[in-house]
C-alpha cells in the first residue's frame, strides 16, 4: 500500500521508458511514421563506423577524467583550507558551493556570454593584461571548445567535493593527528598517511557520484555549443537527441542511449549494491 | 555509509577540529587571504554578471566589460523581463515545483516508510531497483516519454513534465529518508502499534513529525532539481505560454545574443530566486549532500 504510489509512477514513467528504448533500439523507426521494422542488432553494429560517435565516445570519456579529477583535486585542497582556522569560514564555503544549484543553462548562458570572442570578460582580461595573442573564440574553434565548455563544468562541480570533504575532514579524531605529531611525522606524512585514509569512504561517494554524474552531460553542451562547431563537442547524450529530434532517426539515436545508459548502470552498480547493502 | 541527513555545523561538535589545524594567528591569515582572493576569482562570473546587467549598453561598449560603470540603469532588467516573457515562464516553473514537489516527498516517503518498517516482499529487490535509478540518464527515457505524452495528448503541458519528473527524483528521495526512518527506533512505533495505531496513523502522525528536518532537506533539493530541469522540459513544451525557465533562458539567450547588457540581467533574473533560496537555506542543502560522508 505504502509502496505502492511510488513503484507506479517509477515503473511507468522511468523503467517502461527505459526497456522500450531498448525495443526501439532494435527497429528502424524514424520517430515519426506508425510504421517501423524490426532490424535487431542492426542499429548497434553502425556505432563503431559512425565518425560522429567515436568523436563522442572520446569526448565522453575526457568530459568524464576531467570533469572528476579537477573538481575532486580542488575541492579537496579547498576543504583541506577551509578546515583550517579560517575567518570568515561560511561565506567563502557559501561562494564556492554556489555554481553547483544555478541551472545549467544559466550557467551555459553565463559562460557563453564571459567567452565572447569580442564582448567577453575573458578576452577582455587578456588584452588588459597584454596578452592579446591568446585572445580568441573559444568556443568557436574545434581545438577549444570543448575545453572551454569544461571549464564552466569545473566550476559548477568543485563545490560538492569541497562540502563533503569538509563534512568528513570534521569528523576524523584528534588523537590520530597527535599520535603522529608524537611519533614525529610532518605535515605531508600526517596528510597521506592520516588524513587520505581516513577520508576513504569520502572518496568513495565523491567519485561514485561524480561518475553516475558524468554519464549524464547534456544541458551544457547543448546550451553552450549545440555540439558544434562542427561535431567537435558532440557527446553521446547530445549526439543521441540530434539523431532522433533533427535527423528522424529514433532507432539508432535510442541504440546510442542504451549503449551509455549500460555503461552508466555498469560503473554505478557497485554503489546501488552498497547503499543496498547498507540499508537491509 | 550511512546517508542520513546531518547539519554539519550543527552536528559536529567544535573540539572535533583535527590537531593539524591549529596555525597561530598569522597562518590562519594567510590562508585565508589565499582563499579569499580564490574566493573573488570563483564569484567573478556573476559579480561581472551584475555589474553589466545594471549599466547602460552604450557604456558596456565603450569602456570594456572589466571597467566600472560611468553610469547605472535599471532599463535593462526591465527590457528583458518584456522580451524574455519571464512572467510566463516564473509562474510555471513555479506551479510546477508546487504541484511536483510535495506530491513527490510524499510518494517517497511512503515508499521509504515501506522500505524501511514494514514487512514488505522482495524488499532487497524493490530497493535495488529503486536507487538502480541513480544511475540512469534522462535520454534513455525521452522518445518512449514523448510517445506516451503524444497519446494521452499531455505534450506541450505542464502536467506532462510531473510524472517524469516524479519518476527521476524518486530513487535520491527515497535513498536519504528510508535511511532517515531506519533511525527511528521500533519500540516507539511497536507501543504506538500496542495503543491501537494503524500504518497510516504512525506514518502520518509519528514518522513524518520525527523526520522534519530529512524531509525539509529533500523538499529543497528536490525544489532547486525541479527549477532546474531542462532536457524533459525541452522535447516536451513547445508554445512559449507553456516554457519553463531553463527552456525560457535558451530562447532568451539566441534574442539577446548582440545586447550584452540586457543578456546579463535576463540571466540574473533568471537565476535571483534559486540564489536567494540557496542563500536562505544552505545550512539544509549543504546538510542533505554531505550527509554519508562523515561515517564509513
Amino acid at each position: 500500500m505504502f509502496a505502492l504510489p511510488a513503484l507506479v509512477v517509477y515503473i511507468a514513467f522511468l523503467i517502461y521508458p527505459a526497456l522500450s528504448s531498448l525495443f526501439f533500439s532494435l527497429t528502424n523507426w524514424d520517430g515519426l511514421s506508425a510504421t517501423y521494422k524490426f532490424v535487431g542488432l542492426e542499429n548497434y553494429v553502425k556505432l563503431p563506423s559512425d565518425p560522429v560517435v567515436v568523436e563522442a565516445v572520446r569526448n565522453n570519456l575526457i568530459w568524464t577524467v576531467v570533469t572528476i579529477a579537477v573538481p575532486t583535486v580542488i575541492g579537496l585542497a579547498l576543504a583541506i583550507a577551509l578546515n583550517g582556522k579560517v575567518h570568515g569560514k561560511p561565506i567563502l564555503r557559501l561562494i564556492f558551493y554556489t555554481p553547483a544549484v544555478l541551472p545549467l543553462v544559466s550557467i551555459a548562458s553565463i559562460w557563453g556570454w564571459l567567452y565572447n570572442p569580442q564582448y567577453g570578460a575573458i578576452n577582455s582580461f587578456l588584452r588588459l593584461i597584454g596578452l592579446d595573442g591568446l585572445a580568441q573564440p573559444w568556443l568557436g574553434q574545434d581545438s577549444t571548445a570543448l575545453w572551454a565548455v569544461m571549464v564552466p563544468a569545473i566550476w559548477l562541480r568543485t563545490g560538492f567535493p569541497m562540502l563533503l570533504y569538509l563534512a568528513a575532514l570534521q569528523g576524523i579524531p584528534n588523537e590520530l593527528y597527535e599520535a603522529a605529531t608524537v611519533d614525529g611525522a610532518t605535515r605531508w606524512q600526517q596528510f597521506w598517511h592520516v588524513t587520505m585514509p581516513s577520508l576513504r569512504p569520502a572518496h568513495y561517494i565523491v567519485l561514485a557520484l561524480s561518475l553516475i554524474d558524468s554519464f549524464k552531460v547534456f544541458d551544457m553542451i547543448y546550451a553552450m555549443t549545440y555540439g558544434g562547431p562542427g561535431t567537435s563537442t558532440q557527446v553521446m547524450g547530445t549526439w543521441m537527441y540530434f539523431n532522433v529530434f533533427q535527423y528522424y532517426q529514433a532507432g539508432y539515436g535510442t541504440a546510442i542511449a542504451v549503449v551509455i545508459t549500460l555503461v552508466a548502470i555498469a560503473v554505478g552498480i557497485p554503489y546501488v549494491r552498497s547503499q543496498t547493502r547498507e540499508a537491509s | 555509509m550511512t546517508i542520513a541527513p546531518v547539519r554539519v555545523e550543527s552536528a559536529v561538535p567544535v573540539e572535533a577540529q583535527p590537531a593539524t589545524q591549529q596555525p597561530k594567528g598569522r597562518k590562519g591569515l594567510v590562508i585565508t587571504l589565499v582563499l579569499a582572493v580564490a574566493a573573488i576569482f570563483w564569484i567573478s562570473p556573476l559579480a561581472l554578471l551584475v555589474i553589466t546587467a545594471v549599466r547602460p549598453l552604450s557604456d558596456f561598449i565603450g569602456n570594456g566589460p572589466l571597467s566600472w560603470p560611468d553610469a547605472f540603469t535599471w532599463s535593462n532588467f526591465k527590457d528583458a523581463w518584456g522580451i524574455g516573457n519571464f512572467a510566463t515562464t516564473y509562474r510555471n516553473s513555479a506551479l510546477l515545483a508546487l504541484m511536483k514537489v510535495p506530491l513527490g516527498v510524499l510518494i517517497s516517503a511512503m515508499l521509504g516508510f515501506a522500505l524501511a518498517k514494514l514487512r514488505m516482499k522482495f524488499r532487497r529487490t524493490v530497493m535495488f531497483t529503486v536507487f538502480l535509478g541513480l544511475t540512469i540518464p534522462i535520454y534513455i527515457a525521452i522518445v518512449p516519454v514523448f510517445i506516451m505524452m503524444r497519446q494521452a495528448g499531455a505534450t506541450d503541458s505542464l502536467f506532462g513534465l510531473i510524472g517524469p519528473y516524479l519518476a527521476f527524483g524518486i530513487p535520491f528521495e527515497v535513498l536519504v529518508l528510508q535511511s532517515f526512518f531506519r533511525q527511528i527506533p521500533d519500540e516507539i512505533i511497536e507501543a504506538a502499534k500496542v495503543d491501537g495505531a494503524g500504518d497510516w496513523r504512525v506514518f502520518f502522525t509519528m514518522i513524518l513529525p520525527l523526520s522534519l528536518p530529512a524531509l525539509v532537506t529533500v523538499a529543497i533539493l528536490d525544489a532547486v532539481a525541479t527549477w532546474n530541469e531542462f532536457l524533459f522540459a525541452l522535447i516536451l513544451l513547445n508554445s512559449d505560454a507553456h516554457k519553463t525557465i531553463p527552456v525560457g533562458l535558451l530562447n532568451f539567450q539566441g534574442q539577446f545574443a548582440n545586447n550584452n547588457t540586457g543578456l546579463a540581467a535576463g540571466i540574473l533574473i533568471a537565476v535571483v530566486p534559486i540564489l536567494i533560496a540557496y542563500t536562505l537555506l544552505q545550512r539544509w542543502i549543504v546538510g542533505g549532500l554531505t550527509a554519508g560522508a562523515t561515517k564509513g
